[in-house]
C-alpha cells in the first residue's frame, strides 16, 4: 500500500488533536514549547543540514522576530498577527542581508560571523533597556485572553504544520536539490548551473523568517521577553535537538526537538545534569552516528507499506550451493 | 589623563591574557584545520583548576598555575584523541562541519558540567602577590603586573618553542602540508595531539592568571571565546605572532573604548559589542582575516 506513512502520520496527528484537551496544563505547555522548538530545529536543519550553512545566529533571529512583533504591537497597537508577520518580514530581510554579506565565507568563518551577529543583537537588546526593558524583561500582549492553553496549542500546531509544509515543499522541489548541491560542493554546483549566491541568500532568508515566526509566537505566548532568548545557550539547545534527531532531514530534526524537549521534562529531577547528558549524547551522536539517531527509524518508517521491489530469491539456491 | 593611562595599563595586561587564549585557537586551526569552539571553556577549566589546587591542596599560586596548565594540557590531549580523530580519516565527509559541531557540543558539555561541579557563584582565588604599585598617579595592582609578566613569559616560551625547537618546526611543517611532513618522517597524528594540548594548556594558563583579577564563573568562556576569534581574525588564522599582536591591540582598544565611550553606564556592555563589530567588518572585507597565511586554508 503506497502512502501508508502519510496516513499513519495523519491518523496520529488527528488523534493527538482530538485528545489534546485531555492534556493537563503543564504537559500542554511542554507540547507548545516542543512545537516552538520544532519550528526552530526544522528551519535550522534547512539552513545547516540542507544548505550546509552552519549558522549560530538562528536564535538571534528568533529574538529579533519576537522583539519586533512585541514592540510594534506595543507602540502602534496593531493586531498581533500583523506584528508577527512584520517580525517575519524583518527577519527575512535581515537574514537575506546576512546571507549576502557572508557569501564568501565558508564553514567556520560563517559560524564565527553569525555568532558575532547574535552577540551584537543580544548585547544591544540587553543594553538599550529604555526600549526593550533589558534583562528585566519586556511585557508582551498575550495572543489570547483565555485561561486555557488550548488556543495556544492549536496555534502552535498550525504554525508548525504551516512551516513544515512550506519547508517540505521547498526541500522536495528543485530548490532542495540545489541547496544540497551547494552544500556538497559550491564550485561543482556553480559549474552545473546552480546560482550558488542566490540560493545561499535564499536559504538564509527562508530559515531566518521561520525563526522569526517562532520567536514572534513565543513572545506573545510567554508574555515576557528577555534578551536571553537569543543567547548562545538556547542556540546550543537547538543544535543539540537538530543533531541528535538528524540534521539532514526536516522530520528527524522536528523529532529531535520533540524528543529532547519531552526528555527534558521527564528528567526534571536531574536538574542541570540533563544538559550534561544531552551534551554527551550530542558528542556520541557526532562520533558514532553522524546522521542522527532518528534517521534510521525515519527511513524505516518511510518504507512502511512499500511494495517489495526486491524479487524473491530463486528456489533451490540453498540446495545447489550445498551440492557444489 | 591618569585615568586614561591606568586604562591603557590595564588594557595591556588584559591584552596579554587575550593573546594567550588566541594563540591556542590559531595553533589548533593551523594544525587541525578546525576552529575550536570549546577554547574559552578550556580557559575556564584552567582557572578553576588553579583555584582548587590552591584552596584544597594548599599549593602556592605559582606552582598551581603550572599544575593547571599541565592538567588541562593532558585533558586536551585526551579530548583530541576521543573526539577529533575522525578529522584525520579519509572517509569522513565535510570535516569542517564535523569539527565545528563537535567542539561546539564539547563547549556546551564543559560549560554545563562546570556549572554543576563548581556552582554558579563567582569564585576568586588568592592573589599571586597582593598590594599595588604606584607610578606617579597611575595605580596598578600587583596581580595585574604579575599576570602581564607571566603571560609575556609564556608567550616568549611559545615563540621560542615554535621557532627554535625541532618540535616547533615539525608543527609548522604539519601546518604547511600534512602529506609532505609525513614523507619526511613526521607523524602528523602525534602533532595533532600536541597542538591541541599546547593550545589547551595556554588557555588554562590564561584562565589561572586572570582568576585573581576577575573572578571565575562557569560561563566566562563564552565572551573570551568570541574575543579570541576577534583577535585571530584580526591577526590572521594560523599566525602566532599576529595573534599576540592582535591580542594586545584588542586589550588596549577595549580599555580605551571604555574610557572614551560617552555614556559610562553602557560603556562596559558595548565594549564587547565593539570588538565583535570589528570582527564582522573584517570578515566582510577579507573573509579569511586580515593577515591570514596563504597556506593555512580549510581542507
Amino acid at each position: 500500500m503506497r502512502g501508508l506513512p502519510v496516513y499513519v502520520l495523519l491518523a496520529a496527528t488527528v488523534t493527538l488533536l482530538a485528545y489534546a484537551h485531555l492534556l493537563n496544563s503543564y504537559w500542554m505547555h511542554v507540547a507548545i514549547i516542543a512545537m516552538f522548538y520544532g519550528i526552530l530545529a526544522s528551519s535550522w536543519s534547512l539552513l545547516a543540514g540542507y544548505a550546509g550553512l552552519f549558522s549560530l545566529g538562528h536564535m538571534a533571529f528568533a529574538s529579533l522576530g519576537g522583539y519586533a512583533s512585541a514592540l510594534l504591537v506595543q507602540w502602534y497597537g496593531i493586531p498581533i498577527p500583523f506584528g508577527m508577520a512584520a517580525g517575519v518580514a524583518l527577519c527575512c530581510a535581515i537574514g537575506g542581508l546576512i546571507g549576502w554579506v557572508c557569501l564568501r565565507m565558508s564553514g567556520p568563518y560563517l559560524a564565527i560571523f553569525t555568532l558575532a551577529f547574535s552577540e551584537i543583537v543580544r548585547i544591544t537588546f540587553s543594553t538599550e533597556d529604555q526600549v526593550t526593558a533589558g534583562m528585566a524583561g519586556l511585557h508582551t500582549e498575550p495572543l489570547f485572553h483565555s485561561v486555557s492553553r488550548l488556543p495556544y496549542f492549536f496555534t502552535a500546531f498550525g504554525l508548525l504544520a504551516f512551516s513544515l509544509a512550506v519547508m517540505g515543499a521547498i526541500v522536495h522541489s528543485r530548490w532542495g536539490l540545489f541547496f544540497r548541491a551547494v552544500r556538497e560542493d559550491e564550485q561543482a554546483a556553480a559549474a552545473s548551473g546552480v546560482r550558488v549566491a542566490q540560493f545561499r541568500i535564499l536559504a538564509f532568508a527562508i530559515a531566518s523568517g521561520f525563526a522569526g515566526l517562532a520567536g514572534g509566537f513565543y513572545a506573545h505566548y510567554i508574555g515576557i521577553l528577555t534578551p536571553s532568548l537569543g543567547s548562545l545557550d538556547l542556540m546550543a539547545v537547538v543544535v543539540v535537538m537538530t543533531i541528535i534527531g538528524g540534521m539532514e532531514r526536516i522530520p528527524t530534526a522536528v523529532g529531535g526537538a520533540f524528543g529532547v524537549e519531552i526528555l527534558q521534562e521527564l528528567l526534571r529531577a536531574y536538574g542541570q545534569w540533563r544538559l550534561v547528558i544531552f551534551g554527551i549524547i550530542l558528542l556520541l551522536t557526532m562520533r558514532f552516528a553522524r546522521n542522527g539517531l532518528l534517521t534510521p527509524l525515519w527511513i524505516q518508517f518511510v518504507r512502511l507499506g512499500e511494495v517489495r521491489s526486491v524479487p524473491p530469491p530463486p528456489r533451490d539456491v540453498g540446495q545447489e550451493g550445498s551440492r557444489i | 589623563m591618569d585615568y586614561l593611562f591606568t586604562q591603557a595599563a590595564n588594557g595591556a595586561v588584559i591584552g596579554v591574557i587575550y593573546a594567550l587564549i588566541a594563540v591556542g585557537v590559531t595553533l589548533i586551526f593551523s594544525i587541525l584545520k578546525i576552529v575550536n569552539f570549546a577554547h574559552g571553556d578550556l580557559y575556564m577549566l584552567g582557572g578553576y583548576c588553579a583555584y582548587y589546587v590552591i584552596t584544597l591542596l594548599g599549593v602556592p599560586p605559582l606552582p598551581a598555575l603550572l599544575a593547571a596548565m599541565a592538567s588541562v594540557f593532558a585533558l586536551g590531549i585526551v579530548l583530541e584523541r576521543l573526539l577529533l580523530t575522525p578529522l584525520y580519516a579519509e572517509r569522513t565527509e565535510r570535516k569542517d562541519e564535523y569539527g565545528l559541531i563537535v567542539t561546539f557540543g564539547l563547549a556546551f558539555f564543559l560549560r554545563n558540567i562546570a556549572l554543576i561541579a563548581f556552582g554558579p557563584f563567582p569564585l576568586k582565588p588568592p592573589s599571586f602577590s597582593s598590594g599595588i604599585q604606584r607610578l606617579g598617579n597611575i595605580i596598578i595592582t600587583n596581580d595585574r603586573i604579575f599576570a602581564g609578566g607571566a603571560g609575556l613569559l609564556l608567550l616568549a616560551v611559545l615563540l621560542y618553542f615554535m621557532n627554535r625547537t625541532i618540535w616547533g618546526q615539525a608543527l609548522d611543517a604539519v601546518s604547511q602540508s600534512r602529506d609532505s611532513a609525513a614523507i619526511v618522517g613526521i607523524n602528523p597524528g602525534r602533532f595533532n595531539s600536541l597542538a591541541f594540548g599546547v593550545g589547551a594548556g595556554l588557555a588554562a594558563g590564561a584562565g589561572a592568571l586572570i582568576a585573581p583579577i576577575f573572578s571565575l564563573a562557569p560561563d566566562m568562556g563564552v565572551s573570551s571565546n568570541i574575543q579570541a576569534y576577534v583577535i585571530v581574525i584580526l591577526g590572521g588564522m594560523g599566525s602566532v605572532l599576529g595573534s599576540i599582536l592582535g591580542g594586545i591591540v584588542l586589550g588596549e582598544t577595549e580599555g580605551l573604548f571604555t574610557a572614551f565611550f560617552p555614556d559610562p553606564t553602557r560603556a562596559l556592555a558595548y565594549t564587547n559589542a565593539f570588538g565583535v563589530l570589528v570582527l564582522m567588518i573584517v570578515l566582510i572585507l577579507r573573509p579569511t582575516g586580515l593577515f591570514g597565511r596563504r597556506h593555512v586554508r580549510m581542507e
